[in-house]
């Protein structure tokens, strides 16, 4: 009697610390967000200020819009919530790096300019497959499961574009452009490793749990309705402040 | 991989891997405020990494940006009514000093960090052709007007070592030149002006 009511205790106190933890590194997170919201156009201040070869700075700024922008995250996320061999997290994970750093880069190169609350929205829209995709909804819905590896790559690929899009209103200095260019790429691997490294050990806390696969469901649909939400906003932004130009 | 799939124990980390990868995050974390983000983004650098790494650097370009952003916005408090009286004021004062295809050579140096300005009191559609000519250095330059409350940038330019072509003044207002050095040699800027324009003012 006495060991069980320990055991209860010892259980709450447990939950509690992880509950703490969670909500520890999500605000911790969000803070940051909110913050680089205000601080981004001072980056493009910032390079509008120099030019050359810089290396870490420009590795510095892919490193945090990677970080910063919960997007990204959030896609990558989804990518890995039901991943639990590291085998599969290196695939995914690289596959979804190849796509994004291939458009990252050929489109800044190139000067594709995609408008970028389009190409938002479509981020968006990532976040909402790859939670219905875990929640099996396309199995049901359409009766076989869609190619996870493509999508991710393909996904990928138009992250990438969005990336593209964000850096060129940057307006780099053509001096010493590849070269930055590159480092920011570089740097936006190193934020993705960063953000990558917290949430598997979050997840791996998480996951040890029977209620997992319970809460791992609900956790999706608040996945879909962010991307919903970021998606909304981007078409808002579109037909308001786009569109009527 | 989908939700129906529990996770094998045997494939998730052990709870000592979990505490280990905590402990080593958490340190990193701590590490790359310090080393990394205060300097990029505070230029606070107590350790002098950010130095070392060129990302002190950004975070006083970040705090001088904005300091002078506040300082513009102080400026933009000024009542309307106020600015649009001196200007027509000070336009009544000029319009008799005006003179046709006037032309000034204005030469100064600028050391890394410093700023200069010429200031062209210039009536809408005066047009003005400049050559700029740069030695020793590179500067950073924006070619801009304000005035009654509208404010345009005709042409800017980073690490340049010269420019030249000319503009329209597209209203009433000062017209001219802001530059500033971020290169870390010093730098000798010639403008040769040609055009219609009254009063020209410069400092740094």
């Amino acid at each position: 009697m006495i060991s069980n009511l320990r055991e209860r205790q010892y259980t709450i106190v447990r939950r509690s610390a992880l509950v703490a933890m969670f909500t520890i590194a999500l605000s911790l997170w969000l803070t940051a967000t909110a913050l680089a919201h205000n601080v981004t156009p001072r980056d493009a201040g910032y390079i509008q200020e120099i030019w050359g070869v810089k290396l870490i700075p420009f590795a510095y700024l892919g490193a945090k819009h990677m970080i910063t922008g919960y997007d990204h995250i959030l896609f990558l996320l989804g990518v890995v919530f039901f991943l639990y061999k590291m085998k599969d997290v290196a695939i995914y994970v690289s596959l979804f790096a190849f796509g994004h750093s291939i458009t990252m880069l050929l489109g800044v190169w190139y000067g594709w300019g995609i408008n970028a609350y389009i190409i938002d929205a479509i981020i968006g829209f990532s976040v909402i497959y790859k939670a219905v995709d875990n929640m099996g909804l396309f199995r049901k819905w359409l009766g076989f499961q869609p190619n996870t590896k493509a999508a991710t790559l393909i996904f990928g690929l138009l992250h990438g574009t969005g990336l593209a899009s964000k850096i060129m209103e940057y307006q780099i200095s053509e001096d010493g452009l590849l070269a930055n260019l590159l480092a920011f790429n570089v740097g936006v691997e190193i934020g993705q490793l960063l953000a990558l490294g917290a949430i598997l050990i979050l997840m791996g806390y998480w996951r040890r749990r029977d209620a997992f696969i319970r809460q791992g469901f609900y956790a999706n649909i608040l996945l879909a309705i962010a991307g919903v939400y970021f998606m909304a906003e981007q078409i808002h932004g579109y037909i308001y402040f786009d569109a009527g130009q | 991989m989908l939700y129906e799939e529990k996770p094998d124990l045997k494939d998730l980390p052990s709870k000592a891997q979990l505490a280990r990868s905590s402990v080593i995050a958490f340190v990193t974390a701590i590490a790359l405020a310090v080393t990394v983000v205060l300097p990029a983004e505070y230029a606070v650098d107590p350790t002098g990494v950010g130095k070392v790494l060129g990302l002190t650097e950004m975070g006083e370009i970040r705090l001088e940006l904005q300091e002078e952003f506040e300082n513009d916005e102080h400026h933009s408090q000024i009542p309307n009514l106020f600015k649009t009286l001196a200007s027509s004021l000070s336009g009544l004062l000029i319009s008799n000093a005006y003179a046709q295809g006037q032309g000034d050579v204005v030469e100064f140096t600028l050391n890394p960090g410093d700023t200069y300005e010429v200031k062209l009191t210039m009536k809408e559609g005066d047009e003005v052709a400049f050559t700029m000519a740069v030695s020793g250095g590179r500067v950073n330059y924006d070619l801009h007007a304000h005035g009654n409350g509208e404010s345009i940038s005709y042409e800017k330019g980073r690490g340049s070592s010269g420019s030249e072509g000319s503009f329209v003044a597209a209203f009433d207002g000062a017209h001219g030149w802001f530059w500033r050095n971020r290169d870390d040699k010093t730098a000798t800027v010639t403008l040769s002006l040609q055009g219609t324009y009254a009063a020209l003012k410069e400092g740094s």
